[in-house]
Order: structure tokens, then sequence, then C-alpha cells
């Protein structure tokens, strides 16, 4: 009952917000809507008893990406709201196609799913969640992933200071 | 809460974000509605986890978040670049990609 309560709560929360961030016109309201909707999510997954994920929710979105798009949205400057969600045919046929595309998507995997073996609940053998379990999957039969994200992470850092750096004179 | 629940709670952030980044022309919100789409499928990820009584979920949720972190890196140093170029972020302004 008090999970329920707390699902529907959540979930309310998180689709406010993230119209909030799609409807808000200053992108700085953007961030922060966004903001309210990772803590939402992340109460969602505390809830799923993934309680690992949640933390790391809170830790890098909100506590690393988001402060990334706050510091740079203040670096810029930008002045003035933008232009909002545009009152014209096309926008509404546009956003019409995305929830209808992605309607779609949805049927067609519930439909693979209920084909699939995953058609029965508790298919996996450990039922444990928690850091070890985390762990012993990342570290054990995904150790190769995690070492190549590492190298992806520093691929990006790289790029980002390239792009960024100011073009000096050939002379 | 089943799965159910959440696949459409997931589904229906998804359609959100993927709305958003279609008619939004400020570029700061499209790479947040990018998040929006993201945060959708790490939560469906999540469900199903709980649902099959799996690690493998969470698993793929951090992978996600490491490639969301490299994505918002670079996306936002595209941003820069582009704002010291330009002096706008307004998407239906820059347009030199068009033939």
């Amino acid at each position: 009952m008090i999970e329920s309560i707390l699902f529907w709560g959540l979930a309310l929360a998180a689709v406010a917000s993230a119209l909030s961030v799609v409807a808000l016109r200053n992108p700085i309201n953007c961030v922060m809507a966004l903001l309210a909707a990772m803590l939402a999510t992340a109460g969602l997954y505390a809830l799923m008893g993934a309680t690992v994920v949640a933390l790391f929710q809170v830790i890098v979105y909100i506590g690393a990406v988001l402060v990334l798009f706050l510091f740079v949205v203040m670096l810029l400057n930008i002045k003035g709201p933008s232009a909002g969600i545009p009152h014209s045919p096309a926008a509404v046929a546009v956003s019409a196609a995305a929830v209808g595309l992605t309607a779609g998507m949805a049927w067609l995997g519930w439909k693979a799913m209920n084909l699939s073996i995953l058609a029965g609940p508790g298919v996996g053998l450990r039922p444990e969640t928690g850091v070890a379990s985390i762990a012993l999957e990342l570290f054990g039969r995904h150790l190769l992933v995690f070492e190549l994200t590492s190298v992806l992470l520093l691929a990006a850092a790289v790029g980002a200071v390239l792009i960024t750096r100011k073009e000096k004179d050939p002379s | 809460m089943s799965l159910e629940l959440v696949v459409g709670l997931g589904i229906v952030l998804f359609a959100i974000g993927a709305a958003g980044f279609f008619i939004r022309s400020n570029t700061v919100v499209l790479l947040l509605c990018i998040e929006v789409m993201l945060n959708a499928v790490n939560l469906i990820l999540a469900g199903f986890s709980r649902y099959l009584h799996g690690m493998e979920g969470q698993v793929f949720i951090f992978m996600i978040m490491t490639v969301a972190a490299a994505e918002a890196a670079v996306g936002l140093a595209i941003l820069v670049a582009l704002y010291r170029l330009l002096k706008t972020l307004d998407m239906s302004r820059i347009n030199f990609l068009k033939g």
C-alpha cells in the first residue's frame, strides 16, 4: 500500500518535471526541472531495491552532469528567456509522431517480450541486491566493458578540451 | 508496483523527451531532453532488473550513466564552441549544413 502510494507520487513528480523541462522557457529553469526529475527517478530506483543505482544517480547525474549543465548555462550568460514551444501545426504533428513512434516501439517490445523466455518472473538465479552482487557482476563478467568505458571517458575528456580550446594564430 | 507500470512510466518519459527534442529550438534544452530519454531507458532497465532478479540491468545502467556523462561533456563543449562562434544557441539560426 505505502509502496504503491510512493510509486504513484514519484511517477507523477517525474512526469510533471519532465514536462516542465520541455515547456519552460528559461534554460536555468529547465535544468532545475530536470534535477527534480532525476531526484524522482532516484527515489523510484530506491523503491525498486536498486539502492546503489539510486546513490549513483544522485552522485553522478545530479552532482556531476547537472552541475556541469548549470555551470555552462551560467558561463554563457544567456540573456532572457529563449523561444518556448512553438505554436505551429508542425510542432503538434512532430510531437504526435514522436509519441506514436514511442508507443509503437513499446508495443513491438511488449509483443517480443511475451514471446521470449522473459515471460515468467524470477528467471535469474540471484535474487539478492546490493553492492557486493553488483561488484561481482561488474568486475567479473563485464570487466572488459568496464575497462572500455574508462577509455571512452578519457576520449570524451580529451575531446571536450580539444573542442573548447581557443584557436591560436598559426604565426 | 508491477513491471507494466514501470515500463509504462519509462515509455511516457521517453515520449516526452523525444517530443521535446523535436519541438524545442534551444540547444541546452535539446541536451536536457536527451538526458530525459536516457533516464527513461534507465528506469525501464531497473524495472526489468527487479522483475528478473538479476544484476545485469543495473550494470547496464552504470554503462548508460557513463555514456551520458561523456555525452554531456562533449555536447556542452560543442555548445560552448558554437556559442563562441555564432553568439547564439537557437537551433533555427544555426543552419550552415542546410543545402
